[in-house]
Order: structure tokens, then sequence, then C-alpha cells
């Protein structure tokens, strides 16, 4: 498996996670993701069956499929009411695009 | 002045009510008067319902009438505060959704209205879910009303200590690893985790989604009857809903013991288990054995593995569930210039540490390079786990064994080290990876006072065989009768 993780691969991580921490709070969870994967790693004497397939919850392969029927939803205005910005129609957010590019 | 129906159960109290010796408006104000003077010491709850007075005077109105009041009967609940609650606060312990106020009722809270409980208010919990103490809500933690020293456990810590602390007769919890469980071993009161998709999760604010369980907590088994019959059944609107037939789970509670085969795992009772935790087991297993069950010893070869697999497989769930903070849909977003710097701030500042080393650890588990080796490997070790539990299943009836391996730990004791709170869940996160229900019992208390639990796991959709045996050891043993002195 792996070894325990560097900090160069914890701030990949957040980055992917878009997580902006400071080098303190990094240099925090470098240690305690460490310990963490310390731990996890001990599944990697775990000795599998040839052939075995991965169990990833009791509800396996089933399509949930229904009728495409309109129905009622939540009205827009109680939706935005927990939005930190919008115009009543749109969440709004910085500005994604710069205008010259 | 005290909370007079505190020595009452849900039962009992839904009695009183029928029977016009208690109005829902005398119960509803007793428990919140018990909120009132103990909430600021112990953190229960974080928010309480504004209309649950109303509701009470509303159902004592039709009861008079001679109308139906449901089986709940105007009984007060509180909820879990991930659960989401229309028109309430509902936080998940999170500054991330620190004024979130949802414009729905999970169908859990549905449920339990339609059959006259009342939303009393919201009790505290570790953020989103991640934790075993309740001491990682962005709001105060919890405190253990056995002892305000000791935590409550987690990450239903709130709704526990609302039982236990009488300021709630029922309480809803949810249960990823053990969340249900292990604060309800902690406090001295019953607590069933349901066959996953037995309660629909629609609104229920998500952690892992493959292990997260909404059900009852309660003084007693039977009391956890009431309210899962109340909750429990196929719901459209979650498609991981198990459309199987649901009951009257106190239909079936004076089933006997005797005849059922007890399996006792013998990777239970090995090291790191206290032994007053241990001398309890063994005496609550001779009351079982009194009662007519044939004990065995049982194996569960890969229940040493069940916490790793646990800790790859929920954080790799949650990274993805918890993506969806952006500061853009929900209450909260940080300062920022550019959209992708307003995403990393809002979850840098609103999410907690604990948070976001799990999202960073199921980051990294689901990575490209790092796939096969941690979820792909957790998922095999996890399918091991669940063909233990057939396996077993094929011998006895119900697996009988603690909860967890020592009673409440102290405050603060467990907060630098991520793996020793981790390990609380050791007997309790296989059921949730396997998908099976389970159920803690109070079953003795330590020498300092602390409750013990006794869990009980079953097949699939055996929530009433579960109900039934909790029952009859009650009928036997006083330690649900048990209130704390403070």
């Amino acid at each position: 498996m792996v070894q325990p993780i560097d900090l160069e691969t914890v701030k990949q991580v957040a980055k992917l996670a878009k997580l902006e921490l400071d080098d303190a709070r990094m240099d925090e969870a470098s240690s305690q993701l460490g310990r963490i994967l310390e731990y996890v790693n001990q599944l990697e004497s775990v000795e599998c069956p040839d052939g075995i397939e991965p169990f990833y919850g009791v509800v396996e392969s089933k399509d949930a499929i229904r009728e495409d029927a309109v129905a009622p939803s939540l009205p827009r205005n109680e939706v935005f009411k927990n939005s930190p910005d919008s115009d009543g129609e749109y969440y709004r957010v910085p500005k994604v695009l710069d205008r010259e590019s | 002045m005290p909370n007079e129906f505190a020595s009452y159960s849900a039962v009992e109290l839904c009695r009183l009510i029928e029977s016009g010796n208690a109005s829902s408006l005398d119960v509803v104000s007793s428990f919140l008067g018990e909120i009132e003077s103990s909430n600021d010491d112990v953190n229960a709850m974080i928010s309480v319902s504004e209309n649950c007075l109303e509701t009470a005077k509303a159902i004592d109105n039709k009861r008079s009438r001679g109308q139906s009041i449901g089986p709940l009967c105007g009984i007060p609940i509180a909820v879990k505060d991930g659960i989401c609650t229309k028109g309430l606060r509902t936080t998940a312990g999170s500054k991330m959704l620190e004024t979130f106020v949802p414009p729905y009722n999970a169908t859990s809270v549905d449920r339990l209205e339609l059959a006259g409980g009342i939303v009393l208010g919201k009790s505290n919990l570790d953020e989103f879910a991640m934790g075993g103490s309740t001491e990682r809500s962005y709001f105060k933690p919890t405190l253990n009303p056995w002892s305000k020293d000791h935590v409550p456990g987690g990450s239903s810590g709130g709704s526990a200590a609302c039982v236990a602390g009488t300021m709630a007769p029922l309480a809803i919890g949810s249960d990823t690893g053990g969340s249900i469980r292990q604060p309800a071993s902690f406090c001295g009161i019953t607590g069933l985790k349901p066959t996953y998709g037995r309660v629909s999760r629609y609104g229920l604010i998500a952690f892992a989604s493959s292990l997260d369980q909404i059900g009852p907590m309660a003084w007693t088994a039977e009391d956890c009857a009431l309210l899962l019959s109340a909750v429990a059944g196929y719901d459209p609107r979650d498609s991981t809903s198990a459309n199987v037939a649901t009951e009257n789970y106190l239909d079936r509670i004076e089933d006997p013991i005797s005849g059922l085969k007890l399996g006792v795992c013998t990777e239970h009772f090995g090291d790191g288990l206290d032994s007053e935790v241990e001398k309890a087991i063994r005496e609550a297993i001779d009351v079982f054995a009194d009662l007519g069950a044939d004990v065995k010893t049982v194996s569960l070869p890969h229940s040493a593995s069940a916490v790793a697999t646990y800790y790859i497989v929920a954080p790799c769930e949650a990274s993805s569930n918890l993506a969806r903070y952006d500061g853009v849909r929900y209450t909260t977003r940080a300062v920022a210039d550019s959209l992708e710097q307003m995403y990393s701030k809002t979850r840098a500042e609103c999410f907690g540490t604990e948070v976001q080393n799990r999202i960073m650890l199921g980051t990294y588990a689901l990575s490209s390079g790092y796939y096969d080796a941690y979820y792909l490997k957790a998922s095999k070790v996890r399918r091991l786990i669940k063909n233990d539990f057939d396996a077993a299943f094929e011998e006895v009836d119900l697996i009988v064994g603690p909860t967890t391996p020592t009673p409440a730990f102290e405050l603060g004791s467990n907060l630098s080290d991520p793996i020793s709170m981790y390990l609380a869940d050791i007997f309790t996160v296989s059921a949730n990876l396997a998908g099976i229900p389970a159920i803690s019992i109070p079953c003795g208390f330590s020498k300092s006072g602390l409750p013990i639990g006794l869990q009980l796991q079953g097949r699939p959709f055996a929530e009433s065989t579960l109900l039934s045996a909790g029952h009859q050891f009650q009928k036997q043993t006083d330690f649900h009768q048990q209130r704390p002195s403070s």
C-alpha cells in the first residue's frame, strides 16, 4: 500500500477537496491523516479470495425508475431564503470568467 | 420544578394521555420545563420548537372531540439536528448550516407527526454526524447526564442526553457507524439502528449514504418499537428505502426468548474490553439463558478489520456528499474575488477540523492511483464482513456482545488521537457495513455509576426479534428504570 502521507500530497488533496487551509492547519492535517492511514493500512494484510466482489451496500445495482410526471416541487422563494446571495431567480456567485478572456 | 413525568416510559405516557389522566399539553410542558432548567448545563438541544405547545393543545382538542390522536398521542420527541424539520433550524452541528431553515420535512419527521408525535426540538450532534462524543459539534459539547465530566457518546449524543436527562421521552437519531447505539450505551438508554433501508433517509443530511440509517432512542425497547412503527416504511423519495412490508413492532413485543439461538461472538471478548463491561455482559447473557435462549459461540473472523474498513468507506462517501457545501446554496459564504476561492475559503472557514480531515481522507482514498489500494480493497473486505454475518446467522438468530469496549470516556480524553476515538466504534461499525439491524440495551453500571450497554445484532428486517428480546430482558432487569440523580 502506501506510506503515511507527505505534506505536498496533503496540499494537493486539500486543493482537490476545495479547502484553503493555512500552513499550521495543513501541518496538523498531515499528521492526523498520517495517523489514520497508518491504521487503515492494516487492510493490506487482509487476504481476499480471488474473484471476490466488492460490496458497496445493501442496495446493489438497482435502478429506481419513475414516471416522468409533473409534480409540485419546493417554492423557489422558500429555497432561496437559505442562499447567501440570489436575485430571486438565480443564485449569484463571484465572477467566473474575466471580461477580457 | 422537576419533570413529573421523568420516570414514565413513552408507552406509559401514551396510556396516561389516552385515558385522560394527563394531557399532551401537561406532558410537553413538563419536558419543556426540564429543558429550560437543564439544557444550559448539558447542551443536549440546539434549538427548541416554538410550536410544540400549540400542537399539544390541538392534539388535546382532537382527543376531547373523540377523534383519533394517533399512536404517538401527542408525546414530545427530540429530533437529531441532522434531520430536516420544515421551518425549524437544522444545523447538522456545523457552522456551515448555522442558520439553515429547511423548506421541507424529512420523511421520518412527517411520519412521526402524522402518528401524533410532536417535535420538541433539535438535539446536538458531532458536526455532520462525524464523531463519537458530540464534542465535535460547532455548538457546545453535550455532557453526559450521568456524569458531567464524561461524554454522552456520539454522534447522536444530544438525542441520548435528551432522553437520559429526561428532557424528552423519545428521540430520533441516526447511525452511520454506531451513532445511535454508542450514545445509547453511554447514556443508559435503548437505541435501535434498523436494517439499512427500513427508515427513509429523505431529509437526513447525508454523511455516508450506504451506511446512514435513522432510528429510535428511548428508555425501553417497547418505546423504540412504538417510535419505529411510526417512522418505518418504504418511501418513493428515497430510492434506497426498502420496499418490504412494515409492521406494528408492538404486536410482537411479547414474543418469548425461549428457543431463540443467541450467538456470543468470540471476537468481542478480547483485549481492550473493560473488565466491568465484560462482567455486565456475561451476566446479561445469563439472563437470556435463564429466559430459555440457546446460547452458543459464533465467530465473525473479519471483525478486527471493521474499523479500518469503515474509516475508508465512510470518508470516501462523505467527501462526495459534502461537496454540496459550496457557499452557493446554503446560508454561509466567505468573501472572495473568484468563484474557486469562494468555494475553498467557505469550506475552510465553515467546516470543523474533523470534517475537513475526513473529506481529505476520502478525496485521497478515491484519487487516481490510490483507489484500488483503499476504496476497492475496503469494499472487498466489506464483503467478507457481510459474509461473516451471513454465515453466523445460519447458526444463530441473534449475536450478543458489548455495544462499546468501555463505558463513557472523559470529556477531552480522545480528542487528540483520532484512532482512540474511532475504536469506541469497534463493535458497532460492522452492522452498518453489512446493513443489518442492531440494538443497544442498558445492562449494568460501572462502579463509578456509568451505564453499560449490551448490543444485539440480527438478520436483515429482524427488528421485531431485536425489540422483543430487548423487552423480555427489560422485564427481568431494572437498568432502564434508573435515572441520573442530578
